[in-house]
């Protein structure tokens, strides 16, 4: 569940990123606003690579329901 | 037995021919084309084997027919192995099967060419129902063995890749027979997921019969049907499977269906850095951009002599005054003349007074003579008297 969110966030926080370098490039924000864009762009690529670095692969087994199928018997012996 | 034809009952005779077929044809191969296929939902198998001129009922149980590979389809040539079995109830005689294989190398490949005409005709393949593989996946479907070494594969590169996935294995047969009915399911589970990105379809190497499932009918609807995209991974480069032609995305190998799943860490953290320098330089840039704007205008003629407008003022008022005092020494001069003016009026009121006390002038021309050289004798003379003027020419 928590890794869910966890590549969600990385994704929309990669997109701000993304979005952030474009409105730089752009010019057409002002110095004040450039400042704090930047400032929230830098905060945005640390937690980007954080969640990186800090990842762990999850593994989750599903579980089918058994035999449901005539086919499915008489081979687990 | 001679003299007297034994009369035999039905089930007597049947007994015998029973007990004669049987014991004769115990353990026979027979080759022969399928034709009336019919697969039970009890599990058996019930069809004919027939060449041009006879045809033989055959029945596989279930339990024996676990063990075939593939699905047998009508036109199929095959060899079976088993026994002649007798049923007296009908009086008729069957074929019970317990082991089946394709007849050569080529039916294998012919079934597989038919059912791959059968659904690329029913668009099955059509690319433009090909799907795009999400970018960031946060859940992938795994189909593969629990045991294989393409799982171990498959984790190991996700690992490297993309850890922040997380990878839900359906532990799948994926050889022999059942094998397309469990990914089938697989398939069927996975698609109630409901957050699941993307599956991945994978089993390492093998030869043709290992790889048959896959070129099962019902897989290749599954993944069809399946909400999920799918990306197969199957065997070597070289192996190309119906299951390949259905899929979203056809992957040489697991390890690379999972690559393609995954987008890479080391890829990314290299598009944060870059990015993190570009915002970098370009606040740089900005800062230097405005700091150009400051020297712009402190290098500005105004600010290098910022007394010159004083002095301009200076200038101005200097001009002013100029002006001003132009104008008061015009009054001032205006008012001298003026005062000359009544000066001699006031001066020639003292002539008066002298002219009072008896003294006399003498004017020519209206102007007063008061030197003897100044007398000219050709012109008349006036004298001024205090009462009055006396022209001295009027006789």
């Amino acid at each position: 569940m928590s890794k869910t969110k966890s590549t969600k966030s990385f994704e929309d926080k990669l997109k701000r990123l993304e979005q952030i370098s474009e409105m730089l490039e752009s010019g057409e924000v002002q110095l004040e606003e450039s400042i704090s864009l930047f400032e929230e762009g830098i905060k945005l690529s640390k937690e980007c690579l954080t969640i990186l670095e800090n990842a762990e692969l999850k593994i989750t087994q599903l579980k089918k329901e058994v035999s449901n199928k005539s086919t499915d018997e008489g081979e687990d012996e | 037995m001679n003299e007297e034809k034994q009369i035999f009952t039905v089930s007597e005779l049947t007994q015998s021919i029973k007990f004669v077929l049987e014991s004769a044809f115990d353990n026979i191969s027979v080759e022969g084309e399928i034709s009336n296929f019919k697969s039970h939902v009890s599990g058996h198998w019930y069809f004919n084997l027939k060449d041009e001129n006879a045809v033989i009922n055959c029945t596989m149980w279930r339990g024996f027919n676990n063990y075939v590979f593939f699905t047998p389809q009508d036109g199929m040539k095959i060899i079976v192995t088993g026994r002649l079995t007798v049923y007296p109830p009908r009086g008729s005689y069957q074929i019970d099967v317990r082991s089946m294989k394709p007849a050569g190398e080529g039916e294998l490949q012919a079934a597989f060419e038919r059912l791959k005409q059968k659904l690329k005709s029913e668009g099955l393949f059509d690319v433009e129902r090909k799907r795009a593989i999400p970018f960031f996946p946060s859940k992938i479907g795994v189909i593969t063995a629990i045991d294989g070494a393409a799982i171990r594969d498959m984790i190991s590169v996700a690992e490297r890749r993309f850890p922040l996935v997380e990878l839900i294995i359906a532990p799948t047969k994926v050889q022999g027979s059942g094998a397309a009915e469990d990914i089938v399911d697989s398939l069927t589970e996975l698609n109630k997921i409901k957050d699941i990105d993307v599956i991945i379809l994978a089993r390492g190497g093998g030869s043709i019969e290992d790889l048959w499932a896959f070129n099962e009918e019902i897989v290749a609807r599954a993944i069809y049907t399946s909400r999920i995209p799918v990306i197969t991974g199957i065997g070597h480069e070289i192996d190309f499977t119906i299951a390949d032609f259905v899929s979203d995305l056809r992957a040489p190998t697991p390890s690379v269906a999972m690559e393609l799943a995954t987008p890479d860490k080391q890829e990314l953290k290299n598009a944060i850095e870059y990015l993190d320098q570009k915002m970098e330089e370009l606040l740089l840039e900005k800062i230097q951009e405005y700091r150009q704007r400051i020297d712009d205008v402190v290098d500005s003629y105004m600010f290098r002599y910022p007394l010159e407008k004083v002095r301009n003022f200076y200038q101005k008022i200097d001009n002013l005054f100029y002006k001003i005092s132009q104008q008061i020494d015009r009054k001032i001069l205006l008012s001298e003349r003026e005062i000359q003016k009544y000066f001699s009026i006031i001066s020639s009121y003292d002539i008066e007074k002298t002219l009072k006390k008896g003294f006399t002038l003498i004017k020519q021309d209206d102007k007063f003579v008061t030197r003897k050289q100044m007398y000219l004798s050709s012109k008349p003379v006036t004298i001024k008297f205090y009462d009055g003027e006396l022209n001295l020419d009027d006789k």
